[in-house]
């Protein structure tokens, strides 16, 4: 810590501070336009100019110069103001006064300025700029005229996002920001840019014109699509939700979102919503009331053990929770499962026996503070793309190297130093393994390992996983395994990182307990840096699993409840918002028993697939209007409240198992908090936590490990037949299982199903780009638009799974690999 | 006092104001001849044929009465404009507020003040009839 004197008061700093910072952080405001917490200083705006006492004689830019010891610095002397003042003018000399048509006018840091420092006049003159504005993409506007060079888009594109499509072009007073070419803007639309801007240069469009930024209410909530637990601000008027505000305060990411955070809310008031119960009456869902749709519902829940459940992680822990008891003590059945019962598995099984805990042993957190990242995957930045921005960090600012084991290349591949090792698809427990074998024949054991259970079984099941041995068959060199190994192993912090998800059925219990074996014979987890973190793909994932909501005590899974639907063993099927005619594996094999099951009941947003063939159809809310808690992937509870009131005759998803409940007999707590307290006292983890306590920044739940060695083989993967691809499905950057096809910003960037191929397959198959060509597997076949891209190896294809108009699952069965003929 | 005089005073008062050009002003058959500065209906001015409104929504930001409604649109040109200008004259307290906040002098207010209708529905101007004719 520094000590230091601003404006007459002493006050104390952290060494690496600026003297910027260390006034904020004493409540004394220095003006600024070219400052975000998360990006690097840069000393571009010259506004934050102060006089320091021993550097008299010249005004000093706060922002870029750190604070020392005796400082005395003061931020508001009439000399700083006249300063000031003049930056302000030659800044608006060229910023066109439009700000009854610009939409950042309200929040706007060069209009509030100009306010604050009263800047009526211009002393000099100068054109306006022309600059072409870009209205070629339908998320993000860029009007150069009104920029005022802070740099902090380019800086935030290329420092977090690691994209860097936006960079200062030509010079002087022709300089402007600028994509590659001067051309139009093609990136991945996370939308950083727009939310540090702090003039009207970038604007989102789908907010365009929508409401003045003082009009609108805001409401703090959580991001409702992958695991991450990104906190959000929605911007609210008329009970609609109109846009997410930027709060660099906000979250561990400091209010860094990806393109669905920030432009796929739309879901929430789009007008395909269902407003009002659905029954089917004579062969056709027919509108109904709350009453007699309960009414059905209830008389067919009395059916015991022939009833069943599907619930999507996207409802709150209290709304699982209370679920869960409706079926336990109400219904009286075992059977409900969610994520299509395999997506889980990495938690509930793998964990389970690996560190005898169903969550991850590791933290988001400890991304940026480890010294190596082994990633399985680069999906991971598709499926997380918050916690790829802190792993950009990571390897960018804090020096982090970065091993990737992956059956295709991604963006992660592309970080300066990343160490990527394609390998062929479905052999990553294989490589895991053979990394496993030669930690142990390089003696690079732990001796913390003595004390774990199960390492003779290890050692004796690894011998025949040699990196020499197994090279060839996943594709590799056994000198590249045994690379990725000796890294691991002698790096002092090491985090694993893999995503699981409905899309990843290899990434199973196996995987878990395979990557977690190379963390404890290593000794790398319990400590910061360090650990297994399995991404979990729903925004409550972790919550389902930590309430229970999966197969146990012999109860189905949810393959088996589909199962028994076609056999007639379940007559009665409950499925809360998940869509498995679209997400689930076996398209055909899941139509035929929803078909067969005698009842069907579906909570849901939207009339999706599965809704429009059930019997009856609640429906429910979404998480902007609802109160509750979500778990994020590292088990951070975050509560949410509602910003909006329920839309049309919607009711919370928590309400109708409520009413349900008591239909059915039984008592049901009132309310959420109440909900949440029953949870507090019977969940491990949860015990200090209530509603109160999570409000202001939501709480870890911890975990403890206690781990040990599991053996386990891998499953073959049959080769490839001569003629076929490999498929691997998985999901892509803008999307997150099905509910991202109501979003706006998801669906503008990427519309529609496709299927991707390497350059070699496709010149083989005088496949190009665009071309809509005839996917078969022995499932079935299916069209699907071509993407040619340089990131897939030969004879490996992907397609993502989120589309509803083609759903993937037509081919695929579900396994991690699927042989695949492509015709035109 | 004779009792006929006072009726005769009175009378003769009557019979001077018969023919007294009178105080009142002859409504409906005449018009009163409103001031520069008469606060009635708002009109919005037009420009170029369209518009000049831009709709920065600063009307309805300072209006105490809450009765202005705007929705921006964005034209083929990509400029904004009001694609929903409404004032609900029930509510109005004609301060002219509005027409003080109007930053590109789109909205006036005008002598017109015969605002009486049948139907409460009748009382919600839309764009079209505040478009100054």
């Amino acid at each position: 810590m520094v000590n230091l004197t601003i404006d007459d008061k002493q006050v104390t700093a952290p060494k690496t501070a600026t003297i910027y910072e260390a006034a904020k952080l004493n409540g004394i405001k220095i003006p600024i336009l070219c400052h975000d917490k998360k990006l690097k200083p840069f000393g571009a705006c010259r506004m934050c100019l102060v006089e320091v006492e021993q550097m008299k004689g010249r005004q000093i830019p706060a922002c870029t110069t750190p604070a020392t010891e005796g400082m005395i610095i003061r931020t508001a002397t009439p000399d700083i103001v006249k300063a000031r003042k003049m930056v302000l003018e030659l800044l608006l000399l060229n910023h066109p006064l439009d700000c009854p048509v610009c939409d950042k006018s309200g929040d706007c840091d060069l209009q509030n300025l100009t306010y604050e420092y009263k800047v009526n006049s211009n002393r000099f003159t100068d054109a306006k700029f022309n600059h072409q504005i870009d209205y070629n993409n339908p998320l993000i506007e860029r009007d150069m005229n009104r920029c005022v060079l802070c740099g902090k888009c380019a800086r935030i594109c290329d420092e977090i996002v690691g994209f860097g499509a936006l960079t200062f072009i030509d010079r002087g007073i022709e300089t402007k920001i600028g994509c590659e070419f001067d051309d139009a803007l093609n990136c991945e639309f996370c939308g950083s840019c727009i939310s540090v801007c702090p003039v009207g240069s970038l604007l989102a469009r789908p907010f365009k014109h929508k409401a003045r930024f003082w009009a609108m209410t805001k409401h703090k909530s959580v991001c409702s699509y992958c695991g991450t637990g990104c906190n959000l601000t929605l911007g609210v008027k008329d009970n609609k939700v109109l846009t997410t505000i930027y709060d660099e305060d906000q979250g561990f990411h400091k209010g860094q979102l990806c393109v669905r955070g920030r432009f796929g809310y739309q879901f929430i008031n789009s007008d395909k919503r269902l407003t009002k119960p659905l029954v089917r009456k004579n062969g056709a869902l027919t509108e109904s009331t709350w009453d007699e749709a309960l009414e059905l519902v209830a008389a067919r829940l009395k059916g015991g053990s022939s009833v069943a459940a599907l619930a999507t992680p996207r409802l709150t822990n209290e709304e699982l929770a209370l679920f869960k008891k409706l079926l336990v003590e109400n219904v009286g059945t075992k059977n409900f499962d969610h994520a299509a019962g395999y997506a889980h598995a990495a938690l509930t099984e793998g964990f389970v026996r690996s560190f005898g805990t169903s969550a991850s042993s590791a933290s988001i957190l400890d991304v940026q503070k480890s010294d190596l990242l082994l990633v399985i995957k680069t999906d991971t930045y598709e499926t997380h793309p918050v916690v790829g921005f802190e792993i950009n960090m990571a390897v960018k600012n804090k020096d982090v190297k970065i091993s990737i084991l992956s059956d295709k290349r991604g963006k992660l591949s592309k970080l300066p130093g990343a160490n990527t090792l394609v390998h062929l698809p479905g052999n990553e427990v294989v490589i895991l393994n053979a990394i496993a074998k030669t930690i142990i024949d390089e003696k690079l054991v732990d001796a913390s390992v003595a004390g774990v259970t199960g390492y003779a079984d290890l050692e004796k099941m690894l011998s025949a996983y040699s990196a020499d041995a197994v090279a060839s068959q996943c594709g590799l060199t056994a000198a590249d395994i045994k690379k990725m190994a000796s890294d691991y192993a002698t790096a002092e912090k090491a985090l694993i990182i893999f995503p699981v998800g409905q899309a990843y059925p290899g990434h199973n219990a196996d995987l878990a307990s395979a990557a977690a074996n190379l963390a404890i014979l290593t000794g790398k987890y319990g400590k910061e840096g360090c650990g297994v973190l399995c991404l979990s793909e729903k925004n409550n994932s972790q919550g389902a699993v930590d309430m229970g909501f999966y197969a146990q005590d012999g109860g189905f899974n949810a393959a088996q409840i589909l199962d028994a639907c076609s056999t007639g063993a379940v007559k009665t099927l409950f499925i809360a918002g998940e869509n498995p005619l679209v997400s689930y594996p076996d398209r055909k094999k899941v139509k035929a028993a929803l078909d067969a099951v005698e009842f069907m009941v579906v909570s849901e947003l939207f009339l999706t697939e599965t809704a429009a063939m059930a019997d009856v159809v609640l429906p429910v809310c979404s998480f902007a209007e609802k109160e509750g808690t979500f778990t994020s992937t590292d088990r951070r509870v975050q509560y949410i409240k509602p910003a909006i009131r329920a839309i049309g005759q919607t009711r919370t998803d928590f309400k109708v198992f409520a009413d349900l409940i008591s239909k059915l007999g039984g008592t049901a707590p009132v309310t959420a908090a109440a909900q949440f307290e029953e949870i507090a006292a019977t969940t491990a983890g949860y015990k200090a936590l209530s509603h109160v306590s999570l409000r202001k920044d939501g709480a870890y739940a911890p975990a403890t490990a206690s781990p040990a060695l599991v053996a386990v083989q891998a499953v073959p993967v049959p080769a490839a037949e001569t003629g076929k691809l490999s498929l691997v499905v998985g999901s892509v950057l803008y999307h997150s299982g099905t509910l991202s096809q109501n979003g706006e910003g998801p669906m503008h960037v990427c519309p529609e199903g496709y299927i991707e191929l390497s350059r070699p397959d496709a010149s083989a198959s005088k496949i190009a780009e665009n071309d809509i060509i005839t996917v078969s597997t022995t499932n079935g076949s299916m069209q699907l638009k071509a993407k040619v891209t340089s990131r897939m190896p030969a004879g490996v294809v992907f397609a993502p799974y989120h589309f509803s108009d083609a759903p993937i699952n037509t081919v695929w069965n579900g396994a991690a690999v699927t042989s695949v003929t492509l015709a035109k | 006092m004779n009792p006929i005089t006072p009726i005769i005073n009175g009378m003769k008062i009557t019979l001077k104001h018969m023919f007294m050009k009178p105080v009142t002003l002859q409504y409906p058959t005449e018009r009163p001849k409103v001031s520069q500065r008469f606060r009635g209906l708002h009109g919005l001015k037009v420009s170029h044929s369209k518009a000049k409104c831009v709709a920065c929504y600063l009307c309805p930001t300072v209006c105490p009465a809450k009765c202005i409604t705007v929705e921006a649109g964005e034209d083929a040109n990509h400029d904004k404009f009001a694609s929903v200008y409404e004032i609900d004259m029930l509510r109005c307290i004609f301060c002219g507020y509005c027409v003080e906040a109007c930053p590109v002098d789109a909205l006036k207010m005008t002598g017109e003040f015969e605002l009486a209708n049948y139907n409460r529905q009748d009382f919600i101007y839309s764009k079209e009839r505040l478009l100054e004719k």
